[in-house]
């Protein structure tokens, strides 16, 4: 009978809108959490897989000696897809040129991930392998050795038969002063050139699921030594790793805080929903229910609404997936990740937040005593707001963990919700006190507004944490989707250099300058580079890698030889951090990076080794370098007075129209021994990511303003019940329809403007937080906030307020009086 | 109307504590009312007329005394037993008729019978409704109905059960002279065809005139009085003849 009672009460309710705002905050969490959790999966898919097309593979173990063959069985064991390859440096001889390559010989399978580009006459082609006894080489060195057909590599002749446009995990680095060479693996041994001692990157690339390949990362990366590397996307190879790292912080801190507000939503519905029934209740009970079958009843009512709820959020879900999935490039729509997660993530979602946030209100509910059907003031049981708190925070906690599956994030949300609702609480209540001093006129709508905040005060203070804390979460996303944003614009921007004119003579600069300005090609910049090794700070030797892990001790340096370069001005896109940027001739001005690492302080004396030959300069400034830029960018920078005098080439980079690929031909015609690097693909790819990340972070918006919108409107409703006495005493005691619209009207206004400006404080410190502590972004005040919160906070709060109020207003007092609310 | 006793109310006190002190409401009530007979409760708002209501119909507890319903002492239920109770021997009319405004009118009153698990609560609602004049009002929702007729579907929802015992509480206070006097006819009509016990709290003396006994509550006690004194110390009250308030 509870049951049928229940299916009876649900369908009536359901019909006449009074279950609307329930269904819609569970139908909205559960949508949230569905669909936010199937699209960013399957961003996260693309971007990982765009991403692991930089580096070919989806893991890569680099190393100077031969991998552990126990580490490449146990990949193969694993199911994991491999393939080895190896990197040198080596002389090629054509005719009675000879020229420094660097040789990548790979076995059947390469690349795992992404394309050979070669260029042919019709353009860019993709391609298996080189045939045995074949080789592929990079345009440049064709342009360097005269375009010979065959060419000799150590005790072997190679015939020249493909131009090598790209390699996918060549990377970018437009210092690579020799070409690239591609060979099959099967080739080496007879060139003879790998002798016991030679220098050789052995690689070993990796693909296959994530559960496998975590399985097999858990396993590798400990038997590793100091001089391997472990390589994901996100080890900062990839161009792309810091925009990818970001955008998965943002999307997850963003979709637990959208959930977090759809909560409050389903919270403060479920309040309402419990408060409608209380009168049911009373009545229920004076015909004679039981306690058994009231709790079954509302049990079972609030069962299908949720119920009901989830299956629209289920819905919506993947509709939205489906909309999204519309957007999405076709390779990337084509993969479905599995709907077993989102599917029941929702359902948790909806049950755990819809049961967990009502438990308090239905617990109220249940205990209305019999004798409110005489006497109407009375309520059920007041067992205190910590046990409202506790079932809320805790539901809160569940579902975050659930989604998030990190603890630390998920306690730290939780922290962060409490405090904000505890300290809008402390701050709307002082506020609202502070305007106690106002009179109260009930000609004057200002005054009546003023009065109806004061009377209200404890209430108005609950909805004034609502609707601050709504605005807070829209404005931290707002701002922190705009600041990501704009980050990633300033590192591609419209017309980033699309190509790079490398080992420029000292003779060639100006005469190539001159072609590219006559044939209206924008030179971002000309910088000289000298190669050079540091090998002592402060008078102290440096030690290598190798020597440390041989126990030498000392201060370990960077292995390798460093490009460097002079420069008058800071580059673009470098930002000082400390210190002043080359005053003094002989001051260098070093990476942060590298300074943290090594140590270097402002002040500190540095020994570099050029050409044979030592020079001392002192640490001047610490910059900050952005290396996801697809710009020039050093390590260290020198004054000209320091470095003019070492032999150097020159390196420029340029935007170029596509429409204009005739530049290019001439530029190799004319400059034969300047290098051209096309990093055009590089730089579409890098935007196809971006646009990807961007659009999640949309979505979670959207997501985010749907969830705040809904927690203002359960707030506007969860005061509807005395504002709607209080309007029939005002009416009953003669106050006109306009008086009381105005005042209506002021009063949310009112309420609507101080949540703006505590949600504008709030945001910023929050922001402050974030900024500093999770996303290493830039810190700025928003002042245009200011004004703009308090003012749309009023405007959005008072409309929502008269909206909802517009059918209280338009009614007699006797019919005020009868409503139902 | 038998000898039998439908309640018998004994020494019944009832206080409640306020900032001022404790308030006594019902000072030391004696009453028995007989199975089949209707009595009216008047008096001054603020009497203790509703608060009585209520522990007769075992909404409330006393402070102390003694209430039997039927034969069954309410002083030594719970909450669930007092439920059962209701369940099975009470019924209520109310002011504000207290109708589910989500239910429709047959929905409204097969409530009660379900809730008692009344076979074909259906079938008797339909023949409840028909017999106050409802039948095409069926499916109407509360907001759809005039007051008369939602006083009407209350009035069918009360007779459902077939209850021992009746409680109205002002059951003509929102209503208009024409809709009081149908109103006033119809509960009275069934009152009688089914024997029903009825104890009514008004301020309207041509309904408590209806009524075999009017009982005068005043200032926490209560006394007999016949109709015509009743009436005219009703008339010195300030509430007035149709007076809104249930107090």
């Amino acid at each position: 009978m509870e049951v049928q009672l229940a299916w009876r009460l649900f369908k009536r309710e359901l019909l006449q809108g009074q279950l609307l705002l329930i269904v819609l905050a569970i139908t909205l969490a559960v949508l949230s959490v569905t669909g936010l959790a199937r699209v960013s999966e399957r961003l996260q898919i693309a971007i990982n897989g765009q991403a692991s097309k930089f580096i070919a593979a989806d893991r890569i173990i680099n190393s100077p000696v031969k991998i552990d063959e126990s580490i490449l069985a146990k990949a193969s064991e694993l199911g994991l897809n491999r393939v080895s390859s190896v990197q040198f440096n080596s002389m090629v001889f054509a005719d009675d040129k000879f020229q420094l390559v660097t040789v990548r010989a790979v076995e059947d399978g390469y690349p795992l991930k992404g394309k050979i580009e070669l260029n042919n006459k019709a353009g860019v082609s993709y391609s298996a392998l080189p045939k045995t006894g074949h080789l592929w080489f990079e345009t440049r060195l064709g342009g360097l050795l005269a375009y010979p057909k065959q060419l000799e590599l150590g005790n072997k002749q190679f015939t020249l038969s493909a131009e090598i446009a790209r390699l996918p995990d060549a990377g970018f680095n437009p210092f690579a002063s020799s070409p690239v060479v591609l060979m099959r693996m099967e080739d080496v041994a007879s060139t003879g050139v790998i002798q016991p001692g030679s220098r050789v990157t052995y690689l070993a690339q990796f693909t296959g699921d994530e559960a496998q390949l975590t399985e097999f990362e858990t396993y590798a990366k400990p038997l590793l030594n100091s001089s391997q590397r472990w390589v994901d996307v996100q080890s900062g190879d990839s161009p792309i790793a810091d925009a990818v790292k970001r955008a998965e912080r943002f999307l997850l801190l963003a979709s637990l805080l959208g959930i977090a507000l759809a909560c409050a939503a389903i919270g403060i519905a479920a309040q309402r929903y419990c408060q409608r029934h209380y009168d049911v209740v009373a009545m229920l009970k004076t015909f004679g229910a039981s306690a058994k079958q009231i709790r079954t009843l509302f049990g079972v009512h609030l069962l299908l609404v949720t119920f009901f709820g989830v299956i629209l959020g289920l819905i919506g879900g993947f509709a939205l997936d489906a909309g999204i999935t519309a957007f999405l490039p076709d390779e990337i729509a084509a993969y479905s990740p599995p709907l077993t997660r989102p599917i029941l993530l929702g359902l948790a979602t909806g049950f755990i937040s819809a049961f967990m946030f009502s438990a308090y209100p239905l617990m109220r509910l249940l205990s209305i005593p019999p004798l409110r059907v005489l006497q109407r003031q009375l309520e059920g049981l007041q067992l205190g707001m910590w046990l409202h708190l506790l079932l809320s925070l805790s539901a809160m906690a569940l579902l975050g963990y659930l989604y998030s599956k990190s603890l630390p994030l998920t306690l730290t949300v939780v922290a962060g919700v409490l405090l904000l609702g505890l300290l809008l609480s402390v701050l709307g209540f002082l506020m609202i006190r502070a305007g106690h001093s106002v009179g109260m006129k009930t000609t004057n709508p200002l005054q009546l507004a003023l009065a109806g905040l004061r009377r209200r005060a404890k209430q108005n203070a609950i909805q004034l944490v609502g609707f601050s804390s709504a605005l807070v979460l829209l404005l931290t996303i707002l701002a922190l989707r705009q600041d990501l944003l704009s980050e990633w614009q300033n590192q591609l921007p419209e017309n980033a250099p699309n190509y790079f004119l490398v080992n420029i003579a000292p003779d060639e600069s100006e005469s190539l300058a001159e072609f590219l300005s006559k044939n209206t090609v924008k030179t971002t910049d000309i910088y000289p580079v000298i190669r050079g090794r540091l090998t002592e700070i402060n008078g102290e030797e440096l030690i290598s890698g190798e020597q440390a892990d041989e126990g030498v001790e000392g201060r370990r340096g960077i292995s390798r030889e460093l490009n460097l370069t002079w420069r008058d001005a800071l580059p673009e896109n470098n930002e000082l951090i400390e210190g002043e940027f080359n005053v003094n001739d002989d001051d260098v001005s070093v990476e942060s990076g590298v300074a943290e690492r090594l140590g270097i302080e402002i002040g500190d004396s540095l020994t570099y080794v050029i050409d044979n030959q030592t020079l001392r300069v002192n640490v001047g400034s610490i910059r900050m370098v952005h290396w996801e830029t697809l710009q020039p960018n050093f390590f260290m920078v020198f004054t000209k007075h320091s470095l003019s005098s070492f032999a150097h080439t020159s390196m420029a980079s340029f935007y170029l129209d596509e429409d204009k690929p005739e530049v290019i031909l001439q530029i190799i015609k004319q400059f034969p021994t300047v290098s051209i690097i096309d990093v055009g693909n590089m730089i579409k790819q890098l935007r196809q990511i971006i646009d990807q990340v961007s659009l999640s972070l949309t979505l979670v918006l959207v997501l985010v303003v749907l969830a705040s919108s809904l927690v203002m409107i359960a707030q506007t409703e969860a005061g509807m019940a005395t504002r709607q006495r209080e309007l029939a005493v005002l009416r009953t005691f003669g106050a006109s329809g306009w008086l009381l619209r105005m005042a209506t009207g002021l009063e949310f206004a009112i309420l609507g403007a101080i949540a703006g400006l505590l949600a504008v404080i709030v945001a910023e410190f929050t922001l402050y937080l974030l900024k500093t502590q999770v996303f290493e972004l830039n810190v700025y005040m928003h002042w245009e906030w200011w004004g703009i919160a308090p003012v749309c906070g009023a405007l959005i709060v008072a409309l929502l307020g008269v909206w909802r109020c517009r059918q209280l207003l338009s009614k007699s007092c006797g019919e005020l009086l009868k409503t139902p609310v | 109307m038998s000898e039998i006793s439908a309640i018998t109310v004994k020494g019944l006190i009832k206080s409640v504590a306020t900032q001022e002190g404790e308030l006594t409401i019902l000072n030391g009530i004696n009453m028995e009312v007989k199975q089949g007979e209707s009595v009216a409760i008047l008096g001054p708002s603020g009497s203790g007329k509703s608060t009585l209501l209520g522990l007769l119909a075992a909404l409330d507890s006393p402070t102390s005394g003694e209430i039997v319903l039927d034969g069954e002492a309410l002083q030594h239920m719970d909450e669930e037993g007092k439920a059962a109770l209701r369940k099975r021997k009470v019924s209520f009319i109310f002011q504000s008729f207290m109708l589910v405004d989500t239910l429709n009118a047959l929905e409204n009153v097969m409530l009660p019978a379900e809730l008692a698990g009344i076979d074909k609560a259906k079938e008797k609602a339909e023949a409840m409704l028909t017999r106050v004049g409802l039948s095409h009002r069926l499916t109407h929702f509360p907001n759809q109905l005039s007051g008369g007729e939602q006083q009407r579907v209350a009035i069918a929802r009360a007779f459902i059960c077939e209850p021992k015992v009746l409680f109205a509480d002002e059951p003509t206070g929102n209503l208009d002279a024409a809709n009081s006097q149908k109103v006033a006819d119809m509960l009275f009509e069934l009152n009688r065809e089914s024997d029903t016990t009825l104890v009514l709290v008004t301020h309207d003396l041509v309904l408590a005139k209806r009524c075999e006994r009017q009982l005068l509550m005043d200032s926490g006690e209560l006394t007999e009085k016949s109709a015509t004194s009743a009436q005219n110390e009703s008339i010195e009250s300030p509430v007035g003849l149709h007076s809104v308030e249930a107090s």
